[in-house]
């Protein structure tokens, strides 16, 4: 049995940032992750196999076998899914966890994010709430994570729309000419645009070089390290303490307690041993699924429910993003293969819309392997087969702009994670079940956001546009949260505003977990904030 | 290379990617290495539908018979066009134990994932493919 001060279940962006600031702060820490060290080359440029195309699988983990989550579809059916399937809201597996392969968007949320429901009142249903915190709580660690990571952006572009103390550490990413296009189409429209700020260096930074603008950036891990996230930052820090151990292929399976008190973990190590750690404080940093699987999975008599769970609230909320866009024709080239390709994004329409609550930001779109453009991006009238569809092809895959973005999802209690009575994984311990959609608040607004991504192409010069529209369903996936959110009442949140779990003065969450909202924005950088902040706040109170 | 199938069956597979992604002035689906992708997931990820291409090629062979007298692979580029076109739309003479348009539609996709996927999957030879549509890999 291992003693430590701070064990962290979790390598990914918040667990990353975690460890780091508690060996800095002098704790010794024990970082659990399940997933392998992933070098660029332990994560290949499979164009069939990652995390942008799962066709047959991804090019992390966890493995297609031997993992298995239970949904339960909108008609009450059950599957039994692997991981690689649409359903089972997969995020990457490994050290650096889903930032090992992200897309590097690196947004705030905005003010009003944190208080959804006093600006638009909760509807019926949905379980729509205010933060128990706000802008200004997380703002310093916007700032640090945006610099100890390594963000780069328009930083007087932004302070229009954040009120920001310090400017981007380095400037944006240079535009490609899909980026130009839809830049002059928003000019068009008199809508304001905005460089999309990026963990990505634009220049050197930190000890590593800039971006080369290759095109297989999201989706994949970074062949020259210009990409920023936890596990090239602050884990690297950690380890370079001396005080923080890394244990991978190593699956948590509960924090264990005494008397009801957190005393550490059990974990089944790499040779399939079951293995006990112990700590004086326990952070999960396991994504917003799997902690709230492991919350659950840890049970005993004090705790009958499972861990922060006396009032059923573990593993409800679940929220990710619609991410309506839309495709167009264009009658010049827009591809010119400068990557990563996301350049330019509209935030006008994440308030302030008539008729729908909150909105969401849309972006042009990174470069998509060819692929993936005959997969999702042909016109829906177009042949599958024949002469026609290779010509389209040839002709017109340099031709197609994508505009997308993230949605400002309104949570659900019934979107939820909770254990499958039946199902084991490969250790025997019982999965996730995933069960209910998202609330129709939702899809109202991504229809709003659906048919601004239609007008933006429209005033850019497409000829033709189409896409899919939104339906309602169960969100997760990669941009997953709010299974453990934070609020004041106990009754009806799990963590408290410093993302410790209500009842226990040493169980904290460091994932998306907590968020109360997902934002109308990609969650990384908040997730990463947070995370900052629940560490200072460990380090300081002991 | 795919073994798994007869002589006869490989012939109509291949008649069939070539109708799917046809030679132009570049190379069609088959010469692109498209067999080659999929000799290689019908021994993995594709291995629970070799049956249903044993089945579905057959079957193609016999409507293509029933309907125009002549073997599949035989026929002219436009008349199994004419033939693949009634198959995508359901109406076809010859009773099959798979739903013909779904195994057609399937048959299309694995080859477009041959033909435009990274030729570490074993098609898309030389990046043939890219290089038709103007993906570049740069760095
Ligand atoms: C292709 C892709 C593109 C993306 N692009 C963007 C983007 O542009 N911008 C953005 O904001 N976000 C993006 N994301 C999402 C972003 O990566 C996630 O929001 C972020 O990684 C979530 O952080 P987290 O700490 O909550 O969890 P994760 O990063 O998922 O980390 C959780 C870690 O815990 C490990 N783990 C889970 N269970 C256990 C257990 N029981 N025992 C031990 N270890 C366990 C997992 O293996 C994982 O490594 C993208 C994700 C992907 C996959």
């Amino acid at each position: 049995m291992s003693v430590h001060d701070v064990i962290v279940v979790g390598a990914g962006a918040g667990g990353g940032v975690a460890a780091g600031v508690l060996a800095e702060a002098g704790k010794s820490v024990l970082l659990i992750e399940r997933g392998r060290e992933l070098a660029c080359e332990d994560v290949p440029r499979d164009h069939l196999r990652n995390h942008r195309y799962t066709r047959y699988g991804h090019n992390t983990g966890p493995s297609l076998e031997g993992n298995p989550r239970v949904w339960v579809d909108l008609d009450g059916r059950e599957h039994t899914l692997r991981p690689h399937e649409d359903a089972y809201q997969n995020n990457a597996t490994g050290v650096g966890g889903g930032a090992r392969v992200y897309g590097a968007q690196a947004w705030r949320y905005l003010p009003g994010d944190f208080e959804m429901a006093s600006t638009y009142g909760v509807p019926a249903g949905s379980s729509l709430a205010d933060w128990p915190i706000g802008y200004a709580d997380v703002a310093p660690y916007y700032d640090r994570a945006e610099w100890e990571i390594g963000v780069s952006g328009d930083s007087v572009g932004s302070a229009k729309q954040w009120p920001r103390d310090k400017d981007y550490p380095m400037p944006p990413v240079p535009l490609n000419r899909q980026g130009a296009i839809v830049r002059r189409g928003a000019e068009a429209l008199g809508w304001p645009t905005l460089a999309v700020p990026l963990l990505i260096n634009s220049t050197p930074y930190a000890g590593r070089p800039a971006c080369i603008h290759c095109q297989h950036c999201i989706g994949f891990a970074c062949p020259v390290d210009a990409k920023n996230d936890s596990q090239n930052t602050l884990l690297a820090r950690a380890r370079a303490t001396g005080r923080a151990e890394v244990v991978t292929e190593a699956m948590v399976e509960q924090v264990d307690t005494v008397g009801g008190r957190v005393v550490g973990v059990t974990y089944v190590d790499r040779d399939d041993q079951r293995q006990h750690a112990r700590a004086e404080v326990v952070v999960l940093a396991a994504g917003a699924i799997e902690t709230a699987r492991l919350l659950l999975n840890s049970t005993s008599s004090e705790h009958p429910h499972g861990l922060g769970n006396a009032h059923d609230q573990v593993g409800r909320n679940l929220q990710g993003h619609y991410y309506p866009g839309a495709v167009g024709l264009m009658s010049e080239q827009v591809h010119d293969g400068v990557g990563p390709g996301v350049t330019t994004a509209i935030t006008k329409f994440n308030h302030g819309n008539p008729d729908v609550i909150g909105g969401g930001m849309i972006a042009d779109e990174f470069v998509v392997l060819p692929i993936i453009f005959w997969a999702r991006n042909l016109p829906p009238d177009l042949p599958r087969w024949g002469a026609e569809a290779k010509r389209f092809m040839r002709d017109n895959y340099t031709r197609v702009a994508r505009v997308m973005g993230p949605v400002q999802e309104i949570p659900s209690p019934d979107a939820r994670v909770t254990l499958d009575p039946t199902v084991r994984d490969r250790w025997g311990i019982p999965v996730v079940r995933l069960s209910g959609a998202t609330h129709p608040e939702t899809v109202r607004t991504a229809e709003f956001m659906y048919a601004r991504a239609g007008e933006w192409l429209a005033a850019s010069g497409a000829q033709r546009i189409w896409g899919s529209p939104p339906r309602l369903k169960l969100s997760g996936g990669q941009h997953q949260a709010g299974t453990a959110r934070m609020g004041d009442d106990p009754a009806s949140s799990v963590t408290d505003r410093w993302s410790r779990v209500h009842g226990h003065d040493n169980l904290y969450v460091a994932d998306g977990s907590v968020h109360v909202t997902n934002g109308g924005f990609n969650p990384v950088l908040t997730i990463m904030a947070l995370a900052f902040r629940a560490a200072e706040h460990i380090a300081r109170a002991w | 290379m795919l073994s798994m199938l007869t002589e006869a069956q490989q012939d109509t597979l291949r008649a069939l990617v070539d109708r799917i992604i046809p030679a132009d002035d570049f190379p069609g689906g088959w010469e692109a290495g498209v067999g080659d992708y999929l000799d290689r997931q019908f021994a993995g990820d594709l291995s629970h539908v070799v049956d249903d291409y044993r089945i579905g090629l057959d079957w193609l062979e016999a409507e293509a018979c029933a309907t125009t007298g002549t073997s599949f692979a035989a026929l002219a580029a436009t008349a199994q066009d004419e033939v693949l076109r009634r198959v995508e739309q359901g109406d076809v003479v010859v009773d099959c134990p798979v739903d013909p348009a779904a195994f057609f539609r399937a048959a299309a996709e694995h080859a477009a994932e041959g033909f435009y996927g990274d030729p570490g999957n074993g098609g898309n030879s030389n990046g043939v493919s890219w290089r038709m549509i103007g993906f570049e890999v740069t760095g």
